[in-house]
């Protein structure tokens, strides 16, 4: 009797509602990994968009290191806007983007940032290595970080500030490990710190690497003429507003 | 409580219990092999199937992740079949599957060795099959057992991350469950939200445990009078 009672109790949560498990989602949904830098920026053009389109746009945002090799393993993204062109390039050369099918037109800025409270005067790469602690996107892959790096040892002192680096998953965990006042410095873009609350810009990176954003609609993905219908929109004019407006830069007009 | 905080409980229940129906065939199978049967390899089986219970998780969701990825060996077979699981919620239920197996055998075992073997035989010398057996005499004095392992099964599924992440990434509203959501909302400083999933899990670890313990101590009960 009280199996019986289980197995209904667990029949219910099994077949209740429809399962992500056995229900594909519906040819109108697609799949964009992005770049964390992006989050607010394609969440409000995502939203736009579906309006618009009516064609549902979700988002997983995160490093994209992380995001490119999960596509090299079979994740089913159908568009990827990555950080920077080396993960795009990556996926080039691994045969699941084609050249034609890239938009490389956004461009960041790297700021300092520490917490609201801190009195510490960052004025150039020197003053940072000067810091006990340094939040960093992890520098060994993830794009922000690697950037930063590049930055720190242009300006000869990364072997000074290596081994203070608190290396994070992606470039808005070191912007949070900054506003928790646990690290009392941090590199990130200019747009992270102009959503992010609890810190204050120190100082703006002027002499950094190019930054250079790359956007492609997969030439795998299931719902192939959705996904480029999406990447053609965030190349117009609509979105480029709003990619200005937050801080980004449009380096190239989008073809 | 938000829209977004009951979806992510929703899908965490679901996937879940679709792990744990999936296992629970299987799960009973090996306890009740286990319990029965006295070959040479039987300790070199128990140990693979405890595995999963001492090793990192994402170890064990490497393994996966390698064995089911484009070109790995059962990837391939996948692609072919135009079957997608990685990064899907596919992948979540692999992962709490394999993650919870272990605890579903080992209660289910120890709940057969418990059934006199002097019962089975006197099943079988009255006229019953050795399947008829098991399922008039075995699975009525062990249910409470395999019961208290399935729920327990069902909560390690339900709190399962290490190996998740690494086969079924943290998208939410796809693959994102309470405990990957837990970890996406801390590490971008949203505190308070994260704090509001973690009450949830409390709640439902809570219910999970105390099921378990009751059933349990019921059977402890019943071995000792």
């Amino acid at each position: 009797m009280r199996l019986e009672l289980l197995a209904s109790f667990l029949a219910v949560f099994a077949i209740r509602g429809p399962m992500p498990v056995t229900s594909a989602p519906p040819a109108t949904a697609i799949l964009v990994f992005s770049a964390a830098s992006l989050t607010e920026s394609l969440q409000e053009l995502g939203a736009a968009y579906e309006k618009e389109s009516g064609t549902k746009v979700v988002f997983s945002f995160g490093a994209s290191s992380d995001l490119e090799r999960e596509i090299e393993a079979g994740a089913p993204a159908d568009v990827f806007f990555s950080a920077d062109t080396a993960k795009m390039d990556a996926l080039e050369k691994a045969g699941l983007v084609g050249k034609g099918d890239r938009k490389d037109f956004l461009s960041n800025l790297l700021v300092v940032v520490v917490p609201d409270g801190s009195t510490a005067k960052i004025a150039s790469a020197k003053d940072l290595a000067a810091m006990p602690k340094i939040a960093l996107a992890d520098p060994a892959s993830v794009p922000a970080g690697v950037y930063a790096k590049k930055w720190l040892t242009a300006a000869g002192v990364w072997d000074e500030v290596s081994p203070k680096v608190i290396p994070t998953l992606d470039v808005r965990a070191a912007l949070a490990a900054v506003a928790g006042g646990d690290v009392p410095a941090g590199v990130v873009y200019a747009t992270d710190a102009a959503v992010g609350k609890g810190t204050r810009v120190a100082m703006t990176v002027t002499d950094g690497p190019p930054i250079l954003y790359s956007l492609a609609a997969l030439p795998g993905s299931k719902n192939r003429s959705a996904a480029e219908a999406f990447v053609a929109f965030l190349g117009g004019p609509e979105a480029r507003a709003v990619f200005t407006r937050r801080g980004f830069r449009v380096v190239s007009e989008a073809p | 409580m938000t829209a977004d905080d009951l979806g992510i409980l929703w899908l965490t229940v679901r996937v879940a219990a679709l792990a744990t129906v999936l296992i629970l065939p299987f799960g009973v199978a090996c306890g009740w092999l286990l319990a029965r049967w006295r070959g040479p390899g039987r300790i070199l089986v128990e140990t693979v199937l405890s595995l999963p219970l001492v090793l990192p998780p994402t170890a064990v969701g490497l393994l996966l992740l390698e064995a089911l990825r484009r070109n790995g060996p059962v990837g391939r077979i996948l692609d072919r079949a135009g079957v997608e699981v990685l990064f899907t919620a596919r992948a979540v239920v692999l992962a709490c599957a394999v993650m919870s197996l272990p605890f579903l055998v080992r209660f289910a075992r120890t709940a057969f060795e418990e059934v006199d073997p002097r019962l089975l035989v006197m099943a079988r010398t009255l006229g019953d099959s050795p399947a008829a057996a098991f399922r008039r005499v075995a699975l009525p004095l062990a249910w409470r057992g395999i019961l208290a392992g399935t729920l327990l099964a069902f909560s390690r599924a339900l709190g399962e991350f290490g190996a998740t992440i690494l086969v079924a990434g943290n998208i939410p509203g796809r693959t994102q469950t309470l405990a990957l959501a837990i970890f996406q909302r801390t590490h971008i400083g949203q505190d308070a939200g994260a704090m509001r999933l973690v009450g949830l899990t409390v709640a439902l670890a809570f219910a999970a445990v105390l099921a378990t313990e009751a059933l349990t101590r019921r059977r402890a009960r019943r071995v000792e009078t």
